[in-house]
């Protein structure tokens, strides 16, 4: 290369275009330097420095939101591409990290583990999930996933007095390891097809999205290409907890702290549809394969995800394969997305839905854990909704979501999704989608009734006496503000979705 | 020459990496992992990628394969007594092995890449320089975040093997 071509490519390095991200890199740098500065006892404000900072850039990136310059742009030498749904994206992740933060805050009180590297390594994965949000390259696709994965190994294990959190960290990190393997070989093997010279239609950019569009555009049946995409899309399907790569999620999910299991459910999930989503272009001229691949995935991911749920006893462990069905439901969108276009605003409202309910619930449980973590089950929730109304009422609102009640926004979130594979004709998958909504209530409905209607005991058996009440976590300022917006939100966006599902949908 | 060279390091790879499993002592794994290294980055010489092989020897056989002796020698490890194989064992790996062949044979079949004369394909890139011009122009975004993986990394580490005492909310 000539100085000429370096310097021109250093040029189109524009900083300036990710200027939410450096912000939060800069201040999960800020969040270290003062723990050095302060003394022990002021260390309590941090978190707030760190929640008060992600205030200031999501008010920043709303201000920019559609006047940023950079808007339908390549920066970055083709690494990234600054769309709509990047902008979406960059949002979501922010609100998902914050509300991470609040409930960190909650959850590490009762901890007795360092605070400070908590809420820097969020921030971290969140800068990173909302660069892979807008990547247009594999390299950086490859580097920021596995920043957000790295960070997640530590984020699950990170209550490590807690031997199930140990587990969940090691059985994440050997399973997270494969999944990387197996992305990372596909990879290799479209760039080793699509960038060799001698093959047709060979590309000068075998690791961006548009050379390997351009390439699989040129060989429409290349068998290792075709093997590449199968193993892309079976890495991702990892990060999103598809069947068959969910074997993962009740351990991890169970020995998480219950922030990070927020974290893992709602963010690590869309970050996973988001590059799907993201690549669904690239891989237009293998549409077929991609279609029967992740068609099988989802119709088993919605029946397995929604009949594993149906046992569970723990309410970690339920939700995490509750959630195995929501990606499910969210594949499905993705199928459809190939042929209607507005099953990608389905989708992306879908998960906004999704992020309020969940968050919500997650709230809830984080308030009502106790010291140990990973062992929360159904029966803690005996008379909660005399005990602690406005937690149950959360609760509820929440759950309710999360099984599609209307007028609650998880049942609008469903419809867009279900209304988009209707119009892609995927009728086989939409009949299992229903017949798995149907099962979600059962469990979802036995949480409710486990906490509003379970009135009576076994008799204590002679010489028991009655088990001592864990001291309950009072419901603080920030928690608690969340908590009513969440559930809030997920009410009114159910009435009225009003400007939002307007500009998803409008494509 | 290249051919019978290519052979040589080949062997070495699979028959050092096929040691790396069937060896009852760590150590001896361990050290045949390195030869199996040794062997891959002498492929990569032949086909002309010296920065890669150097670094493969320096990063794994250097840094990553003491690691590993230092660890085994300071855990003891014995090699303990072999599990028996079981029923499902046996069942499982059949299929797997199955698989596997399956696919060598489609890929040795399917996967044909037409052949070039490797003489007429331009290599760019191989040398140090070219590699570091692209990285900190092109790819220097990624560079950066790397940077905040291997400072997360560290962080983790002292996180989960500190031991853990100050008390932060004495409020």
């Amino acid at each position: 290369m000539t100085i000429d071509q370096l310097q021109a490519a250093a040029a189109n390095n524009l900083w300036a275009a990710i200027t939410p991200e450096i912000a939060l890199g800069v201040l999960a740098l800020l969040l270290l330097g003062l723990e050095m500065i302060l003394p022990k006892a002021r260390h309590s404000v941090i978190p707030a420095c760190s929640i008060a900072g992600q205030l200031g850039v999501l008010f920043a990136l709303a201000l920019n939101f559609t006047t940023t310059p950079y808007l339908d742009r390549d920066t970055f030498n083709g690494l990234l591409h600054h769309s709509r749904d990047g902008q979406y994206l960059r949002a979501f992740f922010l609100v998902c990290s914050l509300l991470v933060s609040v409930l960190g805050v909650v959850a590490l009180a009762k901890q007795k583990m360092p605070r400070i590297e908590f809420f820097h390594i969020v921030l971290v994965v969140t800068a990173a999930m909302m660069l892979l949000a807008q990547s247009a390259n594999f390299v950086l696709l490859f580097v920021a996933l596995e920043t957000i994965t790295v960070g997640f190994y530590i984020l699950v294990s990170y209550t490590r007095s807690n031997p199930l959190s140990l587990e969940a960290g090691l059985k994440y990190l050997v399973l997270g390891a494969l999944s990387s393997a197996i992305l990372l070989f596909g990879i290799v093997l479209l760039y080793g097809v699509a960038g060799n010279p001698n093959s047709l239609g060979s590309t000068a950019s075998p690791m961006s999205y548009a050379g390997v569009r351009q390439f699989l555009a040129a060989n429409p049946d290349n068998f290792l290409a075709s093997i590449g995409i199968v193993f892309v899309l079976s890495g991702i399907a990892f990060k999103i907890g598809a069947v068959p790569f969910q074997i993962w999620i009740p351990d991890v999910y169970q020995g998480a702290p219950t922030p990070v299991t927020a974290f893992l459910a709602v963010a690590s999930k869309a970050a996973g549809f988001a590059v799907l989503i993201g690549l669904l272009p690239v891989f237009q001229p293998y549409a077929g394969l991609v279609a029967v691949t992740l068609s099988i995935m989802a119709g088993a991911t919605i029946l397995f995800g929604n009949l594993a749920a149906l046992t569970q006893h723990n309410v970690k462990r339920l939700l995490g394969l509750s959630g195995v069905s929501h990606a499910g439901y969210l594949l499905m969108g993705v199928v459809a997305a190939q042929t209607v276009p507005q099953a990608i605003g389905a989708i992306y409202f879908y998960l906004f839905a999704y992020l309020l309910a969940s968050f919500a619930v997650f709230a809830v449980m984080t308030h009502v854990a106790g010291v140990n973590d990973a062992d929360q089950d159904l029966d803690h929730y005996a008379d909660f909704g005399k005990k602690r109304p406005y937690l149950a009422g959360v609760l509820a609102i929440g759950l309710g979501s999360l099984a599609g009640i209307p007028p609650l926004a998880g049942f609008m979130g469903k419809l867009m999704v279900f209304i988009a594979a209707f119009k892609a004709g995927l009728y086989p998958l939409l009949a299992i989608a229903i017949v798995g909504v149907v099962l979600s209530i059962y469990y979802y409905f036995g949480w409710i009734k486990a906490a509003f209607f379970t009135t009576w005991r076994p008799p204590l058996a002679p010489g028991e006496t009655e088990p001592a009440e864990a001291a309950a976590t009072p419901v603080g300022f920030p928690a608690g503000l969340a908590l009513g917006v969440l559930a809030a939100g997920s009410v009114i966006f159910g009435f009225f979705q009003g400007p939002i599902a307007a500009w998803l949908l409008a494509r | 020459m290249s051919d019978l060279l290519f052979h040589l390091f080949a062997l070495l790879t699979v028959a050092s990496a096929l040691g790396v499993v069937f060896n009852k002592n760590a150590v001896a794994s361990a050290l045949c992992f390195l030869l199996s290294l040794v062997g891959v980055a002498g492929l990569f010489v032949l086909l002309d990628a010296f920065l890669l092989a150097v670094l493969l020897v320096l990063v794994y056989a250097g840094a990553v394969v003491a690691l590993f002796l230092f660890i085994i020698m300071l855990l003891d490890m014995q090699g303990g007594d072999r599990k028996r194989f079981t029923k499902t064992t046996i069942l499982s790996a059949t299929v797997a092995g199955g698989l596997l062949l399956t696919g060598l044979v489609t890929f040795a079949s399917h996967g044909l890449v037409e052949t070039a004369d490797p003489a007429a394909v331009k290599v760019v890139g191989s040398s140090l320089r070219a590699y570091a011009e692209q990285l900190f122009t092109v790819y220097l975004l990624p560079v950066q975040i790397v940077g905040f993986l291997l400072l997360i990394a560290m962080l983790g580490v002292i996180v989960l093997s500190k031991k853990f005492e100050g008390l932060e909310d004495v409020k």
